[in-house]
């Protein structure tokens, strides 16, 4: 096996992929983000159970491959408990620094984060990194949710 | 001339830029050989001029050569009439064209269109259109769980509001070969014209177009060792003036007035605009190169490395073939225990191993199968024995990987 895919599927990705965190669809939920991949066929549900902390509860479902499914492992596990601004800010920083806008030196990312620097040699997985952290980074971008909750 | 299968892989340029390749994936594009590649090149090098235009020698030339492909094309699918034959972008675009621009007109609100749950999206899609858009109905033939058509009801499937059936000769996700004569012989009853899709068995595959009688066919060179970019609609004399282009331009017409054209007949009205001469020339060296080929043997090989693809992923304990159609091309879609097919490939990739994954552009089928997504082998002319064998230990290692 080649050195570049041992990096891949690093042991962080494959733990999150084998045995995912909050790998459930909860009773009470508040907000659904779908994150789905046409061209491939992954689909998972981000479930949100709170959002005034912003992503207390945070929950997901769906099918994907080990790369896409520890990346949304590692989005619930990374931003349940976050304000909205922490969680958008987070987003932004592992986006930038899959998309190499960011060095590793340059970010405040977890070794959970930097497991995925390994996709840098594979262009073709990028999608399936980025796949729920898009969704997550529109959804906390549109603010829309928030806003109502926060008058109410 | 037949030449030796034992040394095709040299007729390949790729696989002497790469040695180390394992090339599964020709049902998705199939590699060129040198001949087809230089034919294109001596086109653009030597010949190269427009069509149906110049009155010089070059031009001339070019007219001839890209006119005697159709010659070249009949003689591969067993027709009799070059002027059955039009050159299209595709198969994608020989279909769109048959939707639109000859079963639109026909069709009416109450009528239906019969397709398989088999059929690769652009077998789907443009009837899917065409029905929403004139209020018809898309009826679909099931398939059963081993991959195969569900023919016992085709007769009543069949009615008479049906104005086409679409099927495809080769499943491009299991490999089946459905019996498309069966299927042509039950619509003719009922007067129903059929189009085969034959994208993935022309060039592969014995086609026998008089003698099946179907009304359409369409395939695409890049499959079959050709260019990419070009295609081919076969139709039966009897449609021929019934289908309008889609494309208007320049060619195609026998006079143009400000307030009015008379087009030309088919296939001539179809290929307006400067026609990709070199995809067309390409196309004729591909057929040339098939030719030399023994097509008994070739089917024989393919044949051989997917069964010994098939005792190899048995053997694997976890490996499952996706579908098990009896009458099989040499396209295997399968799974390896619950490790998403993604992985698969991209474990494969490591080891220069190409294979395909995902939906293969037929969702509806792997939705009627219970998969989301398969990986698919497919073998052609230039694989061998030791590409199997590689994929499998691969296929060893990854299961390792991932216990």
């Amino acid at each position: 096996m080649k050195d570049d895919l041992k990096k891949l599927y690093s042991a962080i990705i494959k733990e999150h992929s084998a045995t995912p965190f909050h790998f459930e669809k909860p009773g009470k939920v508040k907000n659904t983000i779908k994150a789905y991949n046409p061209i491939c066929g992954d689909r998972f549900e981000v479930y949100i159970g709170s959002d005034e902390r912003m992503v207390n509860a945070l929950y997901f479902h769906g099918y994907g491959c080990a790369i896409s499914k520890a990346s949304t492992s590692i989005l619930v596990k990374t931003l349940e408990g976050k304000s909205r601004k922490e969680a958008l800010e987070l987003c932004d920083q592992f986006l930038r620094f899959i998309n190499k806008e960011l060095g590793s030196n340059e970010v405040m990312l977890s070794d959970d984060f930097l497991a995925f620097s390994g996709v840098h040699d594979f262009p073709e997985r990028y999608d399936c990194v980025l796949l729920s952290w898009r969704e997550m980074k529109k959804f906390l971008e549109s603010g829309a949710v928030a806003k109502k909750t926060l008058r109410n | 001339m037949t030449l030796a299968l034992k040394s095709l892989k040299s007729f390949f340029p790729i696989f002497s830029h790469r040695p180390e390749l394992v090339y599964l994936d020709s049902a998705a594009t199939s590699q060129k050989p040198q001949s087809v590649v230089r034919a294109i090149t001596d086109f653009y090098e030597k010949e190269n001029a427009n069509v149906h235009r110049g009155l010089y020698e070059l031009s001339t030339q070019a007219t001839q050569r890209y006119e005697g492909v159709r010659n070249r094309v009949i003689s591969l699918i067993g027709a009799s009439n070059p002027k059955t034959i039009a050159f299209t972008k595709g198969a994608t675009e020989s279909i769109n064209i048959v939707a639109h621009g000859y079963l639109k007109k026909n069709l009416k609100k109450g009528d239906n269109v019969l397709i398989s749950a088999m059929e690769h999206h652009s077998n789907l899609i443009p009837w899917q259109q065409v029905c929403e858009e004139t209020g018809a109905t898309l009826e679909v033939i099931p398939v059963n769980e081993d991959g195969e058509l569900v023919l016992k009801k085709l007769n009543t499937q069949l009615n008479h509001r049906t104005r086409l059936v679409a099927i495809t000769h080769i499943s491009n996700v299991l490999g089946t070969i459905n019996p498309v004569e069966e299927v042509i012989a039950a619509a003719h009853k009922k007067n129903i014209p059929v189009l085969i899709d034959g994208a993935q068995s022309v060039g592969h595959y014995p086609i026998e177009i008089k003698k099946w009688d179907a009304d359409f066919l369409v395939f695409s060179a890049h499959k079959m060792f050709g260019p990419l970019g070009t295609g081919v609609l076969y139709c039966k004399d009897e449609f021929a003036a019934q289908i309008s282009p889609l494309n208007y331009g320049g060619g195609g017409i026998k006079n143009v007035e400000l307030s009015n054209t008379v087009f030309l007949d088919y296939p001539h009205n179809l290929e307006a605009g400067t026609a990709n001469i070199a995809g067309v020339i390409g196309l004729g060296a591909a057929i040339d190169f098939i030719q030399q080929l023994d097509m008994n043997e070739t089917t024989r090989h393919t044949g051989e490395l997917s069964t010994y693809f098939m005792e190899g992923l048995r053997s694997l304990g976890n490996g499952r073939r996706v579908g098990n159609p009896k009458n099989s091309g040499s396209i295997i879609s399968f799974q390896i225990g619950s490790i998403h097919p993604h992985d698969v490939a991209g474990f494969l990739a490591g080891s220069n191993i190409a294979v395909r994954a995902g939906h293969h552009c037929a969702q509806p089928l792997l939705e009627s199968m219970g998969v989301p997504a398969t990986v698919r082998v497919s073998f052609s002319i230039y694989n061998t024995r030791d590409d199997v064998y590689k994929t499998i230990a691969g296929l060893v290692e990854l299961k390792k990987f991932w216990s």
